[in-house]
């Protein structure tokens, strides 16, 4: 008997392929993505805001599929505020990191979504927690995450250095993710990046046609003969009916 | 309460069947249905009925564990406590039951669902068999 699978992320449901990046730095954190939504080949939305804020000074980037993602983005917003009210002091990303955590563990033969945490806490000042597929928890300097991260581990791990300021840093997301759209079908739109440190949350955006560039491959072609020669050399092999 | 954090109904199937032509022992009541078949043993699953059957209880557990995570187990032991208190219905199980309070301590007060204004209940109600459902009270 035929039986739909409720389970899995069906054909054509809407997707966050996608490039998201979190990189700590000396006073904060840069958190930034992409902002395609594809459904299929069809770009369900090219202005997609995949920075969600969870609390205050944390914020997630989200990947995979945009339902699971938003639906267990919510829970968590849901229970962080719950837990400031009681304690009466922000959460910890330290303690949001590990309540995403335990969602996509116990849930993970139904969801589908790699998640970054970032943000800034007084006890650890800045993080960046990756949070993959399975439902583990891992904190790291630095994490990319999302179909188009795969293109630019090289890129990262040859770039990266510990120390950086904030300029530093945000060019660095910047041109990492550029590289990751430029490859990534399923990655492009704007970038949108957020700026996280103790004073406040800054918002940056930049636009399609502002993206840094690289090699493009003009130099190759300027190296095919001229069009005029082409044309002479035609001529010379016409065939006379 | 189920101390987990699923957010959907899991497709686990369930390996406990409770038939409904069981009498009081548990075994398939002959007399009042007949010889037993094939139609009242075999369970077929269908992920999406019991994924719909189960949503609202599986949000609502996913709500009482975060009160538990956040607050402590009291938080969803005086919730569950108080609504059992309100259930308690020392009638004789009689035609139509509504129970407002509980309603009002579920949520679902201010809302309308389909089955509230459709079908008049004269209509769903089963012929009365006061005998058998006393002794379904009785025997809890």
């Amino acid at each position: 008997m035929q039986t739909v699978d409720m389970q899995q992320l069906k054909s054509g449901e809407v997707n966050l392929g996608t490039s998201i990046m979190a990189v700590q730095f000396r006073d904060g954190v840069v958190v930034g993505a992409d902002s395609r939504t594809t459904t299929g080949s069809y770009i369900a939305n090219r202005v997609t805001d995949k920075l969600t804020h969870i609390h205050d000074r944390i914020y997630c980037c989200r990947s995979g599929s945009a339902a699971d993602t938003q639906a267990i983005a919510d829970i968590v917003h849901y229970h962080l505020q719950m837990l400031t009210q009681q304690s009466g002091e922000r959460p910890t990303v330290h303690i949001a990191g590990n309540v995403f955590q335990k969602l996509c563990y116990e849930n993970k033969d139904a969801l589908s979504a790699g998640i970054i945490v970032a943000g800034w806490d007084k006890d650890a000042g800045p993080s960046v927690y990756n949070i993959p597929l399975g439902g583990g928890l891992f904190r790291q300097p630095w994490a990319i995450g999302g179909s188009g991260s795969t293109y630019v581990y090289g890129y990262c791990d040859a770039t990266y250095q510990e120390g950086w300021g904030r300029d530093e840093t945000v060019n660095f997301v910047k041109n990492t993710l550029s590289l990751a759209m430029s490859r990534d079908g399923s990655s492009g739109g704007v970038i949108r990046m957020c700026v996280i440190t103790e004073d406040k949350v800054e918002r940056l955006f930049v636009p399609g046609n502002e993206l840094p560039k690289f090699w493009e491959g003009e130099e190759v072609l300027k190296l095919i003969a001229p069009v005029k020669k082409r044309h002479e050399f035609t001529d010379d092999m016409a065939v006379e009916v | 309460m189920d101390p987990s954090l699923r957010i959907v109904p899991s497709s686990a199937p369930k390996t406990a069947s409770v038939q409904d032509t069981s009498n009081s022992f548990g075994l398939h009541d002959t007399l009042r249905y007949g010889p037993r078949s094939l139609a009242t043993e075999v369970q077929t699953t269908s992920a999406i009925k019991d994924r719909l059957e189960n949503w609202e209880a599986t949000q609502d557990n996913l709500k009482l564990t975060t009160l538990r995570n956040v607050y402590g187990l009291h938080a969803p032991v005086r919730l569950l406590m108080e609504r059992k208190a309100v259930s308690y219905n020392p009638h004789m199980p009689a035609r139509s039951t509504s129970n407002i309070h509980l309603d009002v301590l579920m949520g679902r007060d201010e809302s309308v669902d389909c089955a509230d204004f459709m079908m008049p209940s004269s209509e769903l109600r089963q012929p009365l068999d006061i005998h058998a459902e006393m002794e379904k009270k009785l025997r809890m």
